[in-house]
């Protein structure tokens, strides 16, 4: 009682400050018009639809010949399935988890150093700028389907003829070369398997790093050009230059295409989870299962977002702009 | 004219200590020596190779898809079975698009998928910049929160709504009011209204992400811009037509590209909300033409993939004229949003 007394006071200050806040108040009522839309959909179409997912991975669902569709409550059997009884989905997801945890720092790495390569005055720079970007538009959907098991670019790289054990016939670099290079270095044989496997997949990361890519252009554009005259003129060279300027500079941008980088590849539909997943929703009753499975990746995901973003915030440098 | 020829020999004496007897300029081997012969420039040089070499390195891996696709359109099935062709057709044909084009009817997909991701992307041009504008110029209670909501649209994976998005838009309703008016829900399937609704709102595909391009944009937008208009006398929603419209162009051109393109190879809501009676998309020419038999074709798997690949050429060739001419905005609007935090 005596609290909610003592809040009443609190509240009258900002009441008798509506005179001076009539114009900032009209103008809030405003931005109410301008998101409207989104409210509309959102609260009449977009809530029901995740309310009722959800609802449907706790239920069996029957579709009636005569339409419509019945459900019958099974409480936890669908999680409880996709958990134990499904041979397939913990080895998959597992898989697909740390997959995504080895390639997101590949991809915002790769592509933090392309575009500072590409923000680079040099000959034929905006030709690579338009290579570079065609991924962004063309490498998506339907096309990054087709292009995920593509048997005509494997054969007319010659890999399906050889047809020997070596897998490193397709990739830039052979296996065998990295090993004994590895092996020389005495660094482990995890790191080897790392590298390995980004060189094999470079075409994925390429593909997919092309937001990110353009997000850090953006943030590199930014940047006062004064900056980096002072720096040089204090005589910093170029690899100092990157470290103390540009890198901070660029760490909010960092974090941006982490998020981005983990929720983008995880939602791709070339994703080994997703993949699985919808093959098991294609399947007879597995409609309710495969759902009940996404709710479960996207927990687990929803908790490495969180911590990728708690971790790299600690980091990020904000230039305070006045 | 001879003042000029004398300064370089004085130049040359002072600092390196040639000795200068000869009239004309110093020789071309210590000329070259200066210059080209310094660890800097050596270093430059190195970098630039470096550079190029990784730069087209890269463009090779990123373009190589699209060179083996064309190689491979042109092919007939005779150079499917010569272990000696890889990319360049021994006996070249057009069989292939041919069969596309017509068995597939390719050019009813063409113009149905254009009329839909025009209309998807018009929408959400203008729905995403009036939705941005509102999270990013105004600050009423709960801004913050329904932005977090717009972030969680996007976090959320479009599959996992699979079936409840399908039954939603089957058995369409609100709240169960419109079937206590007119007794039945209604059927939305196969029609343009499930991607209207969701344009509208700015649900659909990726629609968050163009939320949050536009909301960065016109946070970077002076506020004393809009002061200005007001103290003119002009009203928010004037401000907004006449000041900020043509202020976001290069913006809309990018999100504009993004939802055209994307909405144009989408494979998931086009093959879920069109079964195949309903509208004829580009999901739906990609099956095998029957006059090609493939079936009983000794290299029969790398064939159907290299039709596979033509059929996806042919998705992207109307895409790739559009990147040719939106090309610039992609970099531009993308640079001018100033995307932090």
């Amino acid at each position: 009682m005596n609290q909610a007394v003592k809040t009443k006071p609190a509240r009258l200050p900002k009441r008798r400050s509506g005179k001076v806040a009539s114009l900032d108040r009209k103008k809030a009522r405003a931005g109410w018009w301008f998101i409207l839309p989104f409210l509309l959909v959102f609260f009449l179409v977009y809530i029901p639809i995740i309310f009722d997912s959800i609802n449907f991975s706790f239920h069996t669902i029957y579709l009636l010949s005569g339409g419509g569709y019945e459900l019958d409550p099974v409480g936890w059997a669908n999680y409880y399935d996709a958990l134990f009884t499904d041979a397939h989905f913990v080895v998959t997801l597992t898989g697909g988890i740390q997959q995504l945890l080895l390639e997101v720092p590949a991809i915002v790495v790769f592509s933090l150093f392309m575009a500072v390569l590409l923000n680079q005055k040099m000959v034929g720079r905006t030709v690579f700028r338009a290579i570079f970007f065609i991924p962004v538009i063309l490498s998506t959907g339907l096309i990054d389907s087709i292009d995920l098991n593509n048997a005509f670019t494997e054969y007319s790289q010659g890999s399906v003829d050889s047809g020997n054990a070596i897998q490193g016939s397709d990739s830039l670099m052979s296996v065998m070369d990295l090993q004994n290079l590895f092996a020389g270095m005495k660094v482990g044989h995890e790191l080897l398997e790392y590298v390995v496997n980004i060189v094999n997949n470079v075409y994925g990361i390429v593909n997919r790093s092309g937001v990110q890519m353009l997000i850090f252009l953006a943030g590199l554009q930014s940047i006062s050009p004064a900056i980096y005259e002072s720096c040089t003129i204090d005589g910093a060279t170029a690899w100092e230059t990157f470290w103390k300027i540009t890198f901070p500079m660029i760490s909010p941008m960092i974090l941006v295409n982490a998020i981005y980088t983990v929720i983008d590849s995880f939602t791709a539909s070339s994703n080994q989870v997703m993949t699985y997943v919808s093959s098991v929703y294609e399947n007879e009753g597995g409609d309710v299962l495969a759902t009940a499975m996404y709710w479960i990746y996207f927990t687990i995901v929803i908790l490495i977002i969180a911590a990728v973003a708690g971790l790299l915030s600690a980091y990020v440098f904000y230039q305070r702009r006045d | 004219m001879n003042a000029e020829m004398e300064k370089p020999r004085l130049k040359k004496k002072q600092n390196k200590g040639f000795d200068v007897e000869f009239k004309d300029r110093t020789p071309f081997w210590q000329r070259f020596r200066a210059r080209f012969l310094t660890f800097t420039f050596l270093k430059k040089a190195l970098w630039a190779v470096f550079r190029y070499v990784l730069l087209i390195g890269i463009s090779y891996v990123i373009l190589y898809p699209f060179i083996a696709k064309v190689a491979g359109s042109f092919m007939s099935k005779e150079d499917f079975l010569d272990v000696t062709v890889r990319l360049i057709p021994r006996y070249p044909t057009l069989d292939t698009y041919k069969a596309i084009i017509t068995e597939n009817k390719y050019f009813l997909a063409l113009w149905n998928t254009f009329v839909l991701s025009f209309l998807c992307a018009v929408v959400q041009m203008i729905t995403t910049m009036i939705i941005g504008y509102g999270f990013a110029k105004f600050k009423f209670k709960g801004n913050t929160f329904l932005f977090y909501c717009v972030i969680f649209t996007m976090v959320v994976p479009h599959q996992a709504l699979r079936l409840a998005l399908f039954q939603k838009f089957r058995y369409f309703d609100i709240y169960g009011i419109i079937q206590l008016l007119t007794g039945k829900t209604i059927n939305l399937i196969n029609t343009y209204w499930p991607l209207a609704i969701l344009s509208f709102g700015g649900l659909a595909f990726k629609n968050g992400l163009y939320i949050f391009l536009m909301r960065q944009f016109f946070r970077g937008v002076p506020d004393e811009l809009e002061e200005a208009a007001y103290v003119d006398g002009s009203g928010v929603f004037k401000t907004f037509v006449r000041i900020i419209i043509p202020l976001s162009m290069p913006m809309m051109a990018t999100v504009f590209l993004f939802a055209f393109s994307w909405q144009w190879t989408d494979n998931f809501y086009s093959t879920m909300f069109f079964t195949r009676t309903g509208g004829y998309l580009m999901p739906q020419i990609l099956t095998i033409p029957s006059s090609l038999d493939v079936a009983g074709f000794q290299a029969s798997e790398v064939y159907s993939s290299a039709i596979m690949n033509t059929e996806a050429l042919l998705i992207i060739l109307p895409l790739l004229i559009v990147y040719v001419f939106g090309q610039k905005f992609l970099v531009q609007g993308i640079e001018r949003s100033g995307i932090v935090g």
